[in-house]
């Protein structure tokens, strides 16, 4: 299922505590999203998962009803990520939850060096109700900047919980300090799984089927949207990364095979994850050429994107 | 009825404030029955006098507050650091002025090595000492270009390969990792630092090297350190309480010839705290007289030369951003209320006086919350604390250790780069923990600095640094102070302070022999004070079987 990549993506999702990455995790490890999610915590204890879903319970690992798992890192992260790699069925996706205080680059820079796994996304959480007072706060504010800095793609949760002003003021905070943050508007971190950390090297978001050029989906409850765009001519490398650098904020995954340019047996593998290109060439053939963009409510459609690619 | 011997000494300085000097000493089954002048003594019968001491002087075996047994791994490596330093074998070990000098001495290394791919690992390199210039790939590669080799600095946060290294984990141009440092053009130069330096070295030598400081061989290493310079029990701070170290631990310290007594603190960062309660309550039943456990630590934040401390306005002297804290500074509550709510003390690492602040205000919640007038909770390093600080923790009876050594190391850094002159000179401010009332001892946090608490007391009295300059006058302490801080000071803050700190009635027989007198080399000599020996709960040990000489 896996074509033309098969490492093992690597997601660290950073944030103060309180932010929801618990919640979110604890969707990873209840949801039937058919990924086998392996997910690096600190402590169980901070999770309060289902224990009516844990099918076996071995020591510092928990296997869940969905397949995922969930490790705690004990202290040392490095062999914990290894030794899970390295197993006979690996896990088809690694989340790692940093600390509040944490930065999730060189987390995510294992991904970068390790052979067997791919460096995808760090993935920030801000509470829509603290991070301001966070960002006052004498004792937290580098961190903050910190942590923004280094995400790929910002959630903005717990929406629900204040008015749309108040969102809209910290949209328009975190965009003054980093202008092409991919920004993301969620309530109790209700992203769907599959779009957000689909980064697997396959060109389509597993377990949802994308339609023909064109379609909109559209998931309904959360602010994603996908749309699917074939170029119609084969591209050469530098065509790809001028269509991408002109990509707005609101795309926040890219990936697909698109023919190359003087090489028909060959295709290339584009994955963008925030604003990172990674490029590569793979034979063409059983791949079907085409690139899904993924992003939030405001994802131009399939059009607009499709008239920026000039081959 | 046990033996017991009277030592006789030129002079014994018992550290105990109704009996200060002493010339006789009564032992029996390693515990001290008195100290007095011989006819004191005599009312113990039947005694044997012991006159091997009578030409040295004795006092309480020092105790180190802050070290870690990796002072005992590190020795398996080459050092190659600018000072000269004494090896846990007796030899002292010339420092390295110069990059080249570095290369040289590891080519000489090198050539004697028979397996031509095993790792070359060196410690201790300092490359402020040389005027800007950074030691890149090309240096080592002078020196083998198969074999992997790795000099470690001596913050043991940054690491130098060579392209050996580099290869087997095939780092390129191509690889853009933060903390793999790159030149003008791009070109990777071999230094490396954080999770990615860890991850390269472990890649390339096949095994991960900073974890072997349980080892046995380490641990032997750590006590002979610890002998040399006349000391009797360190802290071993901290310790994951890895399996294999603890039975190390307990093995070695159940033996009569190992010289040291052990408190391993418990690192509290990589466990949730109620597994890290659950893990120390397990293993307290099995301290024993060479091997304490119960201490737990915390560490909130980074250091001060490597600017990853957190700091309170007006933040660094030249502009660079704050620090790192190590747990969120709301957590910080959370976590010191688990282990002191369950009776455990806590030792918390803070450089910066923000975290300083944050702890302190902590500590101060948490005695609300689990009311306990003996807690004795220690800010370790404590570098930066304020007046407003110390007279805080003296209320709170918090206690601090602090980081002298760091006045000579790196005190010239301190006052030009780091803090700028006013806040350098208040640095480890042990007079105003003197005169405020706050109990304190002084650190070396081996091996970052030598584990040598005579030194590191001429330190405190002195506060010089390498350039001669003096960080604050106001601040020094005296000779007795000082010699107090590294002896019952440190032991107050372990609570062990009625069991070892000082030379009397019912303690145990735990002394520094020394072949001159510190109060009579005073605040100029006291670093040059010349160590026989050691006596550990009554086993003689003397430098002379390790040096040699
Ligand atoms: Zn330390």
């Amino acid at each position: 299922m896996t074509q033309g990549d098969d490492r093992i993506p690597l997601t660290v999702i950073g944030g103060f505590l309180g932010a929801g990455k618990t919640t979110l995790l604890n969707r990873v490890l209840s949801d039937n999203h058919g990924i086998r999610f392996a997910v690096l915590v600190n402590d169980f204890g901070d999770l309060p998962v289902d224990t009516s879903l844990v099918t076996d319970h071995d020591g510092e690992t928990l296997t869940f009803a969905n397949g995922c798992l969930c490790c705690t890192m004990g202290d040392n992260l490095m062999k914990t990520l290894s030794d899970l790699a390295m197993r006979t069925e690996p896990p088809e996706h690694i989340l790692i939850e940093a600390s509040g205080v944490a930065d999730p680059r060189p987390i995510l820079d294992l991904g970068t060096l390790h052979p067997r796994l791919r460096r995808d996304l760090s993935l920030v959480l801000v509470d829509a109700e603290t991070i301001h007072d966070r960002a006052e706060d004498v004792r937290l504010k580098e961190t903050v900047d910190r942590q923004i800095a280094a995400a790929d793609v910002i959630l903005i949760n717990k929406c629900d919980v204040v008015d749309e002003a108040t969102v809209a003021a910290v949209r328009a905070w975190l965009r003054k300090r980093v202008p092409d943050a991919h920004i993301v508007e969620t309530m109790q971190a209700a992203i769907p799984l599959d779009l957000v950390f689909a980064g697997d090297g396959s060109p389509e978001p597993m377990s949802r089927p994308v339609a023909a050029n064109d379609h909109d989906h559209v998931d309904h409850g959360t602010q994603f949207r996908s749309v699917t765009v074939v170029p119609e001519n084969p591209m050469t490398r530098l065509a790809i990364e001028q269509w991408m650098s002109v990509l707005p904020p609101s795309v926040l995954r890219v990936k697909g095979y698109i023919a190359a340019e003087n090489d028909p047996g060959s295709v290339f593998l584009v994955q963008r994850v925030g604003n990172r290109l990674d490029l590569s060439v793979c034979p063409a053939q059983g791949k079907t050429p085409g690139v899904v963009f993924i992003g939030s409510a405001d994802l131009p459609d399939a059009d607009w994107i499709g008239r920026r690619c000039v081959a | 009825m046990s033996d017991i011997t009277i030592y006789s000494a030129k002079r014994i300085l018992t550290m105990n404030r109704s009996n200060p000097l002493a010339t006789h000493v009564a032992v029996r089954d390693g515990m001290i029955l008195g100290a007095g002048a011989l006819e004191d003594l005599t009312g113990w019968e039947p005694y044997t006098v012991d006159d091997r001491f009578a030409g040295k002087v004795l006092m309480p075996g020092m105790i180190e507050g802050h070290a870690h047994a990796m002072e005992g791994a590190v020795w398996q490596d080459e050092y190659v650091g600018y000072y000269d330093r004494v090896s846990p074998d007796g030899d002292s070990k010339p420092g390295l002025k110069s990059i080249d000098e570095v290369i040289d001495y590891l080519s000489k290394v090198d050539a004697a090595m028979d397996e031509p791919e095993e790792a070359l690992i060196a410690w201790g390199f300092d490359p402020i000492y040389f005027g800007g210039r950074r030691m890149v790939a090309a240096d080592l590669d002078r020196i083998s270009s198969t074999r992997p080799i790795l000099v470690v600095h001596a913050s043991f946060h940054i690491v130098n390969v060579n392209t050996a290294v580099l290869t087997r984990a095939n780092v390129t141009a191509e690889t853009n990792v933060m903390g793999i440092m790159k030149d003008a053009d791009g070109k990777v130069t071999g230094e490396l630092q954080g999770m990615p330096a860890r991850f390269i070295v472990t890649s390339a030598i096949g095994r991960e090297h900073f974890v072997e400081m349980g080892q046995e061989g380490s641990l032997w290493r750590f006590a002979r350190s610890a002998q040399l310079a006349g000391v009797t029990t360190s802290t071993d701070l901290a310790n994951d309480f890895a399996e294999a170290t603890l039975a190390n631990m307990k093995k070695l310290t159940s033996r009569a010839d190992y010289p040291l007594r052990i408190v391993p603190a418990f690192l509290s960062n990589t466990r949730p705290p109620e597994e890290g309660v659950e893990m120390v309550r397990r293993i307290l039943p099995e301290s024993s007289d060479k091997l304490r456990f119960g201490l737990v630590k915390m560490v909130s934040d980074g250091s001060i030369q490597g600017f990853t401390a957190r700091l309170m306005e007006p933040g660094y002297y030249n502009g660079a951003p704050n620090g790192l804290w190590y747990i969120e500074p709301d957590e910080i509550p959370r976590i010191l209320n688990a282990y002191h709510g369950a009776g455990l003390q806590v030792h918390v690492h803070t450089n910066g006086d923000q975290a300083t602040d944050v702890v302190l205000d902590a500590m101060e919640d948490a005695l609300r919350e689990f009311p306990n007038p003996d807690a004795r909770f220690t800010i370790q390093h404590c570098q930066m604390a304020h007046e407003s600080h110390y007279r805080k923790m003296a209320r709170l009876g918090v206690c601090a250790n602090l980081f002298a050594n760091h006045l000579f190391y790196w005190g010239d850094e301190h006052y030009e780069q780091t803090m700028g002159p006013e806040r350098a000179c208040r640095m480890n401010a042990t007079g105003t923990a003197k005169r405020l009332g706050v109990p304190f001892t002084i650190h070396s946090d081996a091996p970052i600095t030598p584990l040598a608490p005579l030194f590191t007391a001429w330190c405190a009295v002195n506060r010089t640094t390498v350039s001669g300059r003096v960080l604050g006058e106001e601040e020094r302490i005296s000779v007795e102070d000082a010699l107090e801080a590294v002896t019952l000071g440190a032991a107050y803050t372990l609570k062990l302070d009625g069991e070892i700190g000082s030379i009397e009635a019912g303690k145990r027989a735990d002394f520094a022999v020394l072949e001159d007198d510190p109060l009579e080399a005073g605040a100029d000599g006291l670093k040059d004070v010349r160590v026989w020996g050691t006596v550990v709960g009554g086993e003689i040990f003397d430098n002379a079987a390790i040096t040699g000489s």
